[in-house]
């Protein structure tokens, strides 16, 4: 659980407990020695595309990608 | 000499008597393109049959590896999906599952694959969605669709784009994982304004068997003032809070957490009964292939034999004219 004194300053930059604890897994992951370190970050790859609609249409989908575009 | 001439006389004059039954009685059930057979050809073109059975044999190869894909990524992602359950299973625990609450401002998340062949799972979804969403509209109600996947988004385009305020694809890119959930439920999370989000999927229970699920997950506003008021959730109360946190920043961390963890456990589960599903339709549709096949081969032999026995039937009533 997030310690104490953090909570309102993640808050207040405007991040959820989802990116707060996320951040703190890929610290956790970041520690892991080599073999399992590189293996844990190959597996939790992002990539989606995100399109918002207004009034039916939608929008420029938005690439959400860790991955650089091939 | 002499015989070689009679014989191609012989065959011009039967011709006409011979060829039009058995032609309109084989070639109608094949093809409508009886009348570009070349005049004067002889025999009955097998060709049209031949490209046929070609064409169903390749479809039936095709289906076939289709489904072996389907089956060693299922296998794959099975295990995944059953492991994720574990994830939601303390949140309802302790939050609860409220379908029937009412509030204001509904989100209906509905799941499906980006890819098509796969049965019926994307309507299912789509339909059970169509209807929380009649249920939950009203004069002052307000419910909007967050997509996932692209066979759904072109299902709900039809009749309530409108209502769509986010779809989201190209999902299933690089292999389903935490992380990624997590980062889009957070997109989600920012960019709706929700009371209530009522998330669609197909859960997986076996192969061949899927149910439509929905998960309704609340707003923390909503979960304290329904804690308040006692109902479902008024066990909440009684636990005890460590720390200097209040109530409400407690809540705000829990169903957010636990909205991604649903979202997983949701994508996950819907991807397996994708794979599934796909699985089985491509089972049916190879055996489908192999029936089509048989039948036109069946016609095809048939075909090949009428013409022999009329070849024969004529060499050997030309034969014993001649004789005789």
């Amino acid at each position: 659980m997030a310690s104490n004194a953090a909570v309102p300053f993640w808050r207040a930059a405007g991040m959820t407990y989802i990116t707060y604890s996320n951040i703190c897994a890929n610290l956790v992951r970041n520690c892991l020695k080599e073999p399992h370190k590189s293996e844990a970050l190959v597996r939790e790859k992002v990539h989606f595309s995100v399109a918002k609609w207004v009034d039916g249409k939608p929008q420029k989908p938005i690439i959400r990608s860790d991955t650089p575009e091939d | 000499m002499a015989m070689a001439a009679l014989r191609r006389e012989g065959r011009r004059f039967a011709t006409p008597l011979i060829r039009p039954n058995p032609t309109n009685a084989l070639r109608s059930s094949l093809s409508p393109s009886e009348e570009q057979a070349t005049l004067g050809v002889r025999y009955i073109s097998t060709q049209i049959v031949r490209n046929r059975m070609k064409s169903v044999k390749n479809i039936q190869k095709i289906t076939k590896a289709m489904k072996m894909v389907a089956a060693s990524k299922l296998r794959a992602i099975q295990t995944k999906a059953e492991n994720s359950r574990g994830l939601w299973q303390p949140f309802t625990a302790l939050l609860g599952d409220t379908p029937s609450v009412d509030i204001k401002k509904n989100v209906v998340v509905t799941i499906s694959s980006d890819k098509g062949l796969c049965g019926g799972i994307n309507s299912t979804s789509v339909k059970i969605s169509r209807g929380l969403h009649k249920l939950n509209s009203g004069p002052e109600k307000l419910s909007k669709y967050v997509v996932l996947g692209e066979k759904a988004k072109a299902q709900l385009v039809r009749d309530s784009k409108k209502d769509i305020e986010i779809s989201i694809t190209e999902l299933q890119k690089n292999p389903l994982n935490y992380t990624q959930v997590s980062v889009l439920a957070d997109d989600i999370l920012k960019n709706v304004e929700y009371d209530a989000l009522r998330v669609v999927f197909n859960k997986f229970q076996s192969v061949v068997s899927f149910v439509p699920t929905v998960a309704t997950l609340l707003s923390p506003e909503v979960v304290e003032r329904e804690a308040e008021s006692g109902g479902k959730l008024g066990e909440l109360d009684s636990y005890e809070i460590e720390g200097g946190e209040t109530k409400s920043e407690v809540l705000q961390n829990l169903t957010e957490f636990q909205f991604s963890c649903v979202m997983f456990n949701a994508v996950m589960e819907n991807a397996c009964s994708e794979q599934g599903a796909r699985m089985s339709a491509m089972d049916s549709s190879s055996r489908n292939a192999g029936d089509m096949l048989d039948r036109l081969t069946l016609t095809y032999n048939r075909t090949r034999q009428a013409s022999i026995t009329t070849e024969l039937i004529e060499i050997i009533s030309g034969a014993s004219a001649l004789t005789g």
